[in-house]
């Protein structure tokens, strides 16, 4: 049952025998926000809206003129106290969806949505020890919503965040990041910068690897709850590499965005 | 009944090819080369890599790479149509033909009529011999004159190019002669049992 | 470099999603056993190949094929001969979300 309100007393059902999430329903772009020179934020209004579960995600459709329709998948990034859904899009070269999102799409236009959908890849603050996050490149958006879902309570339960970007500049959410961390002495963030680095850079420099992670990690006793998510290549290897570091495989969750990426 | 509303501004990339001559009905033509697995790409040691011909329980012939590599060598210059809509054009490859491995296992025709492709990752794909011989099917080691990349197949897949491109099965190591069809591993899941593009045989009752 | 796919997806959910659309029970929580090598996982978990002509759930362990799933316009077809068991979390859960954080009712 929805009992509708604002989002503080908002009721979120999850249901899973319920197939409303399943209907397509149609959400107004409200803002678009410019996170990098690829990157942009939707910000939608969806009056059907139920609620949803940080790190769950929505399927997205587009029916051209002619009725040819594309569908895609994004995570939602906003929390769910938030008033409006937020979906992070990287524009990709060679795109069908992605480059409409993030070049075409204006504030007024209307888009079809449907969700929230996956209970698996799921972190509320209830959920009692340390988070640990790990993103790659695109894949810092359902942990974002994780994030938001933490400081919108707040909750300064212990949270780390280790973040693999190309460069400076591809870093989504830097400025929030910062300021998450700059009233929170509860969350770290670990940058790491894969292909360029400022010259004046003390972060990591190169991929996440098995040091970065036991350099800077909860240590296996404090059983944190770890989220893994970025393209197939990146998950799998720090999946394993958390692995060989006495992880439990059930505390570790991935995600993994499509075959290639980044 | 609500029409689905349209996205403002929103184009297609791909346009549905009218059909010529070379693109068969409800394909488009790609530049890319999408890749479609059933399982996480191996990662194969040619040193390692064996491929047999098989008849029931003998096998007619096994090769090692360098053996293989020695057998005599094609290239054909071909288009390829994947089930998923997608058709390549001009797509160079090179291996040993079918009609070539019978001839260096001593057969001057196939011992049956059917053949089942295994390939690593438990991938299975059948295949009527008919299919095959007249230069119709190799075993291809090289696409545009480069070793297959293994994400491709390689080192060695199966080429059938005039049926829908699952049909070329990826890394395939035996072919297995049968005297009665069975269905591989996409036809035992509704797919068509023979797949020809021509006539859109996607999905079984095509 | 060979290209692939043209655009930026959630992996494993193509693949899911067509599951999700035979079970009532959220498919991602359910936990599944390997015929082949006994391993238990949670299908939310695994790696998913096959699409867009399907779905291909294999075990972590072993690459044991657990499911197979193919959408095609007679019917969805689905086989888990691989698969020795599946357990599904309770069909129904709510949470509510209060200022003071989530309770489970």
């Amino acid at each position: 049952m929805v009992i509708p309100g604002n989002s503080r007393d908002m009721t979120v059902t999850d249901a899973p025998s319920s197939s409303k999430r399943l209907e397509w329903q149609l959400a107004e772009v409200r803002d678009v926000v410019i996170e990098t020179y690829r990157v942009k934020s939707l910000l939608l209004l969806a009056s059907g809206w139920q609620g949803h579960l940080p790190g769950q995600h929505i399927d997205v459709r587009l029916t051209a003129e002619n009725g040819y329709q594309a569908q895609r998948s994004y995570s939602i990034a906003s929390p769910p106290e938030d008033d409006l859904l937020s979906l992070t899009v990287e524009r990709v070269d060679d795109g069908e969806v992605s480059p409409y999102l993030v070049d075409e799409l204006r504030v007024g236009d209307r888009l079809e949505l449907r969700g929230p959908i996956g209970g698996y890849f799921v972190w509320t603050a209830e959920k009692s020890g340390p988070l640990w996050l790990i993103a790659g490149g695109s894949g810092i958006t359902p942990l974002m919503a994780m994030l938001r879902h933490r400081d919108r309570l707040p909750s300064r339960a212990p949270a780390l965040l280790m973040y693999s970007s190309r460069s400076l500049e591809d870093i989504i959410y830097r400025d929030e990041l910062d300021a998450m961390v700059g009233r929170d002495a509860n969350l770290r963030v670990v940058p790491a910068l894969t292909r360029q680095q400022p010259k004046a850079w003390t972060g990591h420099r190169g991929r996440i690897d098995r040091a970065t992670l036991a350099a800077h990690c909860f240590p296996p006793a404090q059983s944190p709850a770890i989220y893994v998510c970025g393209p197939t290549t990146f998950v799998e290897s720090i999946s394993g590499l958390l692995v060989e570091l006495d992880y439990d495989p059930s505390s570790i969750k991935t995600e993994r965005f499509g075959p290639s990426g980044g | 009944m609500e029409e689905t509303p349209i996205s403002r501004g929103f184009r297609p990339k791909r346009q549905e090819q009218t059909p010529t001559d070379r693109v068969p009905p409800g394909q488009y033509v790609t530049t890319d080369f999408p890749v479609l697995s059933a399982g996480p790409t191996p990662h194969i040691k040619v040193t390692d890599w064996t491929f047999a011909l098989q008849l029931g329980g003998s096998l007619l012939g096994k090769w090692s790479w360098a053996q293989f590599e020695a057998l005599p060598q094609t290239t054909i210059k071909t288009d390829i149509h994947c089930v998923t809509k997608w058709s390549k054009l001009d797509t160079t490859w090179q291996g040993v033909t079918f009609d070539d491995l019978l001839k260096e296992v001593g057969l001057s025709e196939a011992p049956a009529p059917y053949v089942m492709a295994h390939c690593d990752g438990a991938y299975t794909t059948n295949v009527p011999v008919a299919d095959l011989v007249g230069g119709r099917g190799m075993v291809a080691t090289r696409y545009g004159g480069l070793p297959i990349a293994p994400a491709h197949g390689g080192p060695a897949r199966l080429l059938v190019p005039h049926l829908y491109f699952w049909k070329s099965g990826k890394w395939v190591r035996r072919i297995r002669f049968m005297q009665k069809d069975e269905r591989g591993f996409w036809e035992s899941l509704g797919y068509h049992n023979y797949g020809d593009p021509w006539k859109q045989q996607r999905y079984d009752g095509d | 470099m060979a290209n692939n796919v043209s655009d930026l997806a959630l992996d494993g959910n193509t693949a899911v999603r067509l599951l999700q659309d035979l079970f009532a029970a959220d498919i991602t929580l359910a936990q599944i056993r390997c015929e082949a090598c006994n391993a238990a996982q949670g299908v939310g978990s695994l790696a998913t190949y096959g699409t867009p002509m399907g779905a291909v759930l294999r075990c972590s362990c072993c690459a044991n094929i657990l499911i197979r799933a193919a959408q095609t316009p007679r019917g969805l077809w689905l086989e888990m001969t691989g698969a020795r068991c599946l357990k599904f979390q309770s069909l129904h859960a709510s949470f509510k979300l209060g200022a003071s954080g989530l309770k489970i009712c």
